[in-house]
């Protein structure tokens, strides 16, 4: 087994809705390996995004620690949260969420605006990127002019263009035909086979988690076990 | 910078909605400027300057000024009373006649009205605000007209716009019918325009034609001088130096017993406008503390309006930045660039058009007050305008970018699952 690269340790989430305070994850520790391709699975309400925003640093666990290689990012103020969110994390998203004024490109070029790059450094990794994913040719083409699956390939581009340590997606498959998601997971694997990238997704499909190395299910904010779906990675 | 075609596109993003906010800022940013370079000219015109100063004589206690012609030798150099006074002379003066009459006696009208001032011609070019720094080759051509005015007695030189009104042309002969010089109807002959700005309304003329018919009055009227031989002269402009000349001057002028029927005052130009300007006080307090801050509130509002729903629109795609790194600081940066790229850029593109529009277009802005009859756009009043406009946007658009800085990335998301 890699050393964990991920370490969720006893962390709790609150929520106040209204009068009342719900707990969203109780008390959940996770370790991910370095290099491993993990998929969340569970019911509605069971705390999967939740606890994908916690490790992404898109939220804090009300109690308890989230580590990420050598950062406790639970601890960061929000500016250095997100100063770290660009160099350390890919998001993928169900719905793609790109910019639709702005070409597959400029899309992919948004968090390296980020970094102190030169404009021809930006421009290399953004077509190493696209590269990729396999869309050299649609450069210019703004959202709307791409189908959903070409869409999610800009989406992980961009996801992957600052070659983070690690690639969180939510769903990534969850609004494309079967066909495309097919494709999506296949990329995502090769993603992992050739740069070495962590990938923690949360997906409702079984097929889709199938081609994880490892398979966590959460339930009412704690993970239980699910012997049947999961096998260990080496 | 690197930011800057992310601003430019998500201006672009809505051009219908930013089309309008940039039409509406426009005209507000219009009509602040003219209001800018009016406020701007008259307190140009009432502020004390420290040198080359312009000193106003009039008679002390009646309003219409009327002093007689005699004043005006002795006032030009410094009311000397015997040859061995140590006098401090004017370095220039002019003499202030007013003429006013109407081309058709049967028919008055506020058209046919004329109302000129009787002056030395020479004085036009060295007494005259704004004709006295003419550039060289405005100064050529208005000088020949100066010419023909000291040539010609009975020339007369009028603003454009007053031609306009009476419907004559360069050239042409005619005739007042005098109503404050009873019976000494003047004809002339029009020789030439003033230059376009500030003088569009005026008319003038040599004093001598009028003192000429005042002179010869008596002939032809029993032996008996006119009624306003002894207050035909209205007012004497002297030139100082500085202040310290000026109060020289005045003190010699006011002390002086040549000038004790009637008494007389002397006042810089500036605090004698303001004294003028006092009838339209209201008016200017509300063009300075209603108008001009209403219409930047305006503006403010029309801003904040757009902003806001640009930013109420886009709040997954502010959730989207924040997840791949944007920091609070860098979305507020994005949302207050839009705000100022397009309150900004529209306000500097329409103060500088209303510039161009008013001043090289229309030859300036006709607005009658007091003894102002056309304004031009100062740059004073373009650079407040756009700062004024730009503050605006800025102001209106805090709120918004405040309200994009705080997004919460796990509330949008939720929603949006």
């Amino acid at each position: 087994m890699n050393s964990a690269i991920v370490r969720v340790i006893d962390v709790h989430k609150y929520f106040q809705r209204g009068s009342e305070r719900v707990e969203v994850l109780k008390g959940l520790t996770l370790d991910v390996p370095q290099g491993e391709f993990l998929a969340l699975m569970g019911p509605s309400g069971s705390g999967k995004t939740t606890l994908l925003n916690l490790i992404a640093g898109l939220d804090r666990p009300s109690e308890g620690e989230v580590w990420v290689g050598p950062e406790c990012i639970s601890a960061l103020s929000e500016t250095r949260l997100a100063a770290w969110r660009t160099r350390s994390v890919g998001f993928v998203f169900q719905f793609y969420h790109l910019i639709p004024v702005l070409s597959a490109y400029e899309n992919v070029e948004l968090p390296l605006l980020l970094l102190p790059l030169s404009a021809a450094q930006r421009r290399q990794q953004v077509l190493t990127a696209l590269d990729l994913v396999g869309l050299s040719d649609r450069l210019s083409h703004r959202p709307g002019q791409l189908s959903g699956g070409q869409q999610q390939r800009v989406g992980i581009a961009r996801a992957i263009v600052t070659d983070p340590t690690l690639i969180v997606a939510d769903e990534p498959t969850g609004d494309l035909d079967s066909r495309s998601a097919q494709e999506i997971l296949a990329l995502l694997v090769e993603l992992r086979e050739s740069l070495n990238k962590t990938i923690i997704m949360v997906t409702h499909d079984p097929r889709a988690a199938a081609r994880a190395h490892r398979t966590q299910h959460l339930d009412k904010g704690v993970l239980v076990d699910a012997p049947a779906m999961s096998h260990d990675f080496e | 910078m690197k930011f800057l075609k992310l601003i430019f596109k998500n201006v672009r993003r809505n051009l219908l909605r930013s089309a309008l906010t940039a039409a509406g800022t426009m005209v507000l940013v219009f009509v602040v400027t003219l209001v800018l370079s009016i406020l701007s000219f008259l307190d140009q015109a009432t502020s004390e300057k420290a040198q080359n100063l312009k000193t106003i004589v009039t008679e002390r206690w009646q309003i219409p000024s009327r002093m007689p012609f005699a004043y005006a030798q002795s006032l030009a150099e410094g009311a000397p009373r015997n040859p061995a006074d140590v006098r401090v002379p004017p370095a220039d003066s002019m003499t202030w006649q007013f003429y006013g009459g109407t081309l058709d006696p049967k028919n008055r009208t506020p058209e046919n009205n004329l109302f000129a001032i009787a002056m030395e011609p020479e004085k036009l070019m060295t007494m005259m605000d704004d004709l006295d720094s003419l550039s060289a080759d405005k100064a050529a051509v208005f000088g020949q007209v100066v010419e023909k005015l000291k040539a010609n007695k009975q020339g007369l030189v009028l603003g454009k716009e007053r031609l306009r009104l009476i419907q004559k042309k360069v050239g042409e002969r005619i005739k007042i019918y005098s109503v404050n010089y009873r019976d000494i109807d003047l004809e002339f002959e029009i020789v030439g325009l003033f230059p376009d700005g500030r003088y569009d309304l005026s008319a003038a003329f040599n004093r001598q034609y009028l003192n000429d018919a005042l002179d010869t009055y008596p002939a032809s009227h029993g032996g008996k001088p006119h009624p306003m031989m002894k207050g035909t002269l209205n007012l004497v402009w002297l030139r100082v130096p500085d202040q310290d000349a000026f109060q020289k001057v005045r003190t010699q002028v006011e002390d002086s017993p040549l000038y004790s029927n009637p008494a007389v005052k002397c006042e810089t130009a500036a605090s004698g406008v303001s004294t003028f300007m006092e009838a339209y006080r209201d008016l200017i307090f509300g063009m300075r503390y209603l108008l001009s801050p209403a219409i930047i509130v305006v503006l403010c509002l029309v801003i904040a309006n757009a902003i806001s729903i640009s930013v109420r629109e886009r709040r997954t795609e502010l959730a989207v930045l924040k997840v791949l790194g944007f920091s609070p600081g860098q979305l507020m940066f994005l949302v207050l660039g839009e705000a100022l790229l397009l309150g900004g850029g529209t306000s500097a593109l329409s103060a500088l058009g209303t510039r161009f529009i008013i001043n090289d277009l229309m030859g300036g802005l006709n607005f009658p007050i007091a003894f102002f009859s056309t304004f031009m756009v100062s740059t004073d009043a373009v650079v407040w305008g756009i700062a004024f406009s730009t503050g605006a946007a800025f102001l209106g658009s805090i709120l918004p970018a405040w309200s994009a800085r705080n997004v919460k990335v796990s509330e949008v998301f939720s929603k949006v699952a």
